[in-house]
């Protein structure tokens, strides 16, 4: 049994290990720039950059030593000259034949390379670089570096040279920010000839290979620190405890009270099979099935709650407000339940054992409860439980429109404002639970049946 | 009597039905056949053509609006008919005439008017049957390219899985066991904000996880037929192995495509009403969904037919093709019972 168990438990690793590699590819590859997903386009480099920052992804996205900073807008010079428009004595040049898009620097200047704000001191930075340089010309980028010179603040200037080429040429030109925040005064100095620039960004150097996003994401998983939401600037952790125990109060009593009637109804059609009542109940739940969640919800606090008053509209004050709530969700749960049931119910029916119990005189009520139900409860426990984790996700929808401040009133919240981590997060936590309640289910197999092990 | 039905589906779908009395029918003619007794299933099928045909002359609507370049008359905003109710509840006689009208010229308006918006207008005074029409079709672009999404990649996986097992087999249990336990309508929001609002979040969301139920079942048939001669035989030709899997295996698992599709497409029209609903499908075009959404407010005001005509229309749809599904799965593969995996 043990061995069995450890066995299931590490089966379930891989399944784990996928979620989270899913859940970041779609948030952190997929899904772009979560800063401007989240704070617009509207905001300052300077902010987006802070951003990633403290949610690391500044990061290389899985391995690497190079990722890309928004202090300088990478760009090819495709349509325009990007963050060269406005320096003077630059001049675009688009594509013409075999020569590529580029930018022209004239001779004898020196330019301010256009930053969006200083980069971070204490970090390696390189600039890539796609030029071509008259061998007769000479160009350099000069910046300082602030040093701390026996108490007196100073910067020192360093030189970096481009060697010249006829040909297009790529260069990199790693360069250390220095130990203090200061003014780098990035410059580019041409002489002698123009300098033609095809391609240029500016990259910033990683601690170590392995520093990534993902490691950087695995890290905090293992801290089980699931993010900052930036809308209420809250760990996530705390948001979701504060939310789990509406949207228990919600889904608990609906998952019961749904069982129960549902098995009821199930034992009713299986007793009264093939006759007209068995058949309208199928009907019923197959149009039950049909009507949309949604409209069971706004005709149902239209109608109960705004017209006849018998409920509370809105709100979360008292046990009263979850009534309407609780009957939505049971009502609209009914058909898909009431049909799986009863297919449970009756494929225990044909059995033989049924056949030998009413050969030998069972009463019919006697063989449903007491054969029939016992049977089938394997499947009705394995239905069960693989649906518990669905109940900590609450009722996205019905929570939302009953003003009920559980999950799923967080995560509608959380997509409409963008919020990645509390998304992120509830996506990942309803995972793990749904690996876990189905490794319960197993070892419940396992227990109730010894031939699950043998496979 | 489904012990019997099993046993006699079990050995490939080739094998002719022995209850039929014209014996050596294909699958698919002797479900029809069986389909063709389900007096539910016809009238189901019948609603779903014509449904079809509500999307069909939707899209020649849309298209020939486009190609005009004219703003359709479902966009179009008219303050002064606004909230007019459906005409079986507006009174012919509330038309207010010149004085020197008779009254059967005053009978011959009020008719007349009945004839426009047949179900009313929304707040702006846009005509429900139009937008309801234009609905249609965009259910139908969703159930359609969601399920050109998802059924290709489900069947396309659980093929290799079912059939060559091994590595392959638990890469792709793998993939969809992983899929599968990421909390279903969470997942769709999720993949729909990243992707970007509008119709192709949608597709890609719904598309993106649908294709999981579909990749089980196929990879379990295949296991299955795998092992039947006819497949032996076709290697000891010397065939290979993706002729195998598509030309000879698939066409015998093929009805559990037709039955999953039967069953996508009224979940991913639910979806996308739910999608649109919270503002991250559908955009500037007249869905359901938005519909719904629009309605919800005015509801309260006693504006209750918009809400009704989108309901009944997702209803209805929905419906059909629930009851056509199961009367399907019956018909092709009585194994594949409600509910059972």
């Amino acid at each position: 049994m043990l061995n069995y168990v450890v066995r299931r438990v590490l089966q379930m690793i891989p399944t784990v290990f996928g979620v989270i590699l899913i859940t970041f590819i779609l948030f952190n590859v997929v899904g772009g720039s979560p800063a401007l997903m989240t704070l617009g386009r509207h905001v300052s480099p300077r902010m987006l950059e802070e951003f990633d920052e403290v949610r690391g992804f500044n990061k290389p996205v899985i391995a690497g030593l190079w990722s890309e900073t928004r202090a300088y807008e990478a760009s090819d010079f495709k349509r325009h000259a990007g963050p060269w428009r406005e320096v003077e004595g630059v001049t675009h040049h688009p594509a013409v034949h075999r020569e590529p898009a580029h930018i022209a620097l004239a001779p004898d200047e020196v330019y301010p390379v256009p930053l969006a704000f200083t980069p971070r001191a204490d970090t390696r930075f390189r600039w890539v670089v796609e030029y071509r340089l008259d061998p007769e010309g000479d160009a350099a980028w000069r910046y300082d570096v602030p040093v701390r010179n026996g108490g007196e603040p100073e910067t020192e200037t360093h030189r970096m040279r481009l060697e010249p080429s006829a040909h297009w040429q790529r260069a990199t030109l790693p360069f250390d920010a220095g130990e203090q925040p200061g003014e780098l005064n990035m410059r580019l100095s041409v002489q002698g000839a123009p300098l033609e620039i095809r391609s240029m960004k500016l990259e910033r150097r990683a601690d170590h290979v392995l520093d990534s996003q993902f490691v950087f994401f695995l890290k905090q998983l293992a801290r089980l620190d699931l993010g900052t939401s930036h809308v209420t600037n809250q760990p996530v952790t705390r948001m979701i405890r504060q939310g789990i125990g509406p949207s228990l109060q919600l889904t608990v009593p609906i998952f019961f009270a749904g069982l129960v009637i549902a098995i009821s109804l199930s034992l009713i059609c299986a007793f009264y099979r093939n006759t007209l009542l068995d058949r309208s109940f199928v009907v019923l739940a197959v149009a039950l099935m049909s009507i949309n969640y949604l409209v069971w919800i706004v005709v149902g606090q239209y109608v109960l709650a705004y017209r006849w008053g018998w409920f509370p509209v809105w709100g979360f004050e008292t046990m009263a407000y979850l009534a309407l709530p609780i009957l939505i969700g049971v009502i609209s749960g009914l058909g898909r339940d009431l049909r799986f049931y009863r297919t449970v119910m009756l494929d225990e029916m044909y059995r033989e054992y049924v056949r030998t119990a009413f050969a030998k005189g069972v009463s019919r009520s006697g063989v449903l409860f007491k054969h029939v139900l016992k049977n089938a409860m394997i499947t009705v426990i394995t239905n069960v439980v693989i649906a518990i984790p669905f109940l900590y996700t609450g009722s996205l929808l019905l929570e939302s429109f009953f003003g009920i401040p559980g999950l799923g009133y967080m995560g509608i919240e959380a997509i409409n404002s963008s919020d990645v981590d509390v998304i992120r997060a509830i996506v990942l936590i309803g995972a793990v639970l749904y690996v876990a309640a189905n490794l319960l289910t197993d070892i419940c197999y396992a227990v109730v049946d010894p031939r699950v092990k043998l496979k | 009597m489904k012990r019997s039905e099993n046993n006699k589906r079990g050995n490939g779908g080739a094998t002719p039905s022995s209850r039929d009395a014209s014996g050596g029918q294909s699958l698919w003619a002797d479900a029809w056949g069986r389909l063709k007794r389900n007096r539910l299933a016809m009238f189901c099928l019948v609603v779903v053509i014509l449904y079809t045909a509500i999307a069909l002359y939707g899209e020649g609507v849309y298209r020939w609006h486009q190609w005009r370049d004219i703003t359709p008359s479902y966009h179009r905003t008219n303050l002064e008919a606004q909230y007019m109710p459906p005409s079986f509840v507006r009174s012919p006689f509330a038309v207010e005439g010149d004085g020197d009208m008779t009254y059967r010229e005053r009978m011959q308006t009020g008719f007349r008017e009945l004839r426009r918006h047949p179900l009313g207008t929304d707040g702006l005074g846009r005509d429900v049957l139009q937008r309801l029409v234009q609905g249609t079709r965009i259910a139908y672009m969703v159930g359609i390219v969601t399920s050109l999404i998802a059924i290709p990649i489900g069947v396309l996986l659980g093929c290799l899985a079912g059939y060559f097992g091994g590595r392959v087999d638990d890469f792709i249990v793998w993939l969809y066991s992983t899929f599968a336990s990421i909390p279903g309508l969470l997942f769709i929001l999720a993949i729909a904000m990243v992707v970007g609002q509008g119709l192709l979040g949608v597709y890609l969301g719904i598309g993106l996880t649908m294709w999981v139920g579909l990749c089980r079942l196929i990879r379990g048939e295949v296991i299955k037929h795998k092992e039947q001669p006819y497949v032996t035989a076709a290697y000891a030709l010397g065939l290979g192995h993706f002729r195998i899997i598509f030309r000879h295996i698939l066409p015998n698992v093929f009805h559990v495509v037709l039955v999953s599709f039967t069953l996508f497409f009224p979940a991913a029209v639910g979806t996308e009403v739910f999608l649109s609903f919270l503002g991250i499908g559908v955009e500037g075009e007249p869905s359901w969904g938005i519909m719904i959404s629009n309605a919800r407010l005015r509801l309260w005001h006693g504006v209750w037919w918009e809400m009704a005509a989108a309901t009944a229309a997702l209803f209805f749809i929905v419906l059909a093709f629930n009851l056509l599904g199961d009367a399907l799965r019956d018909a092709l593969d009585p194994r594949l019972r409600t509910g059972k995996q």
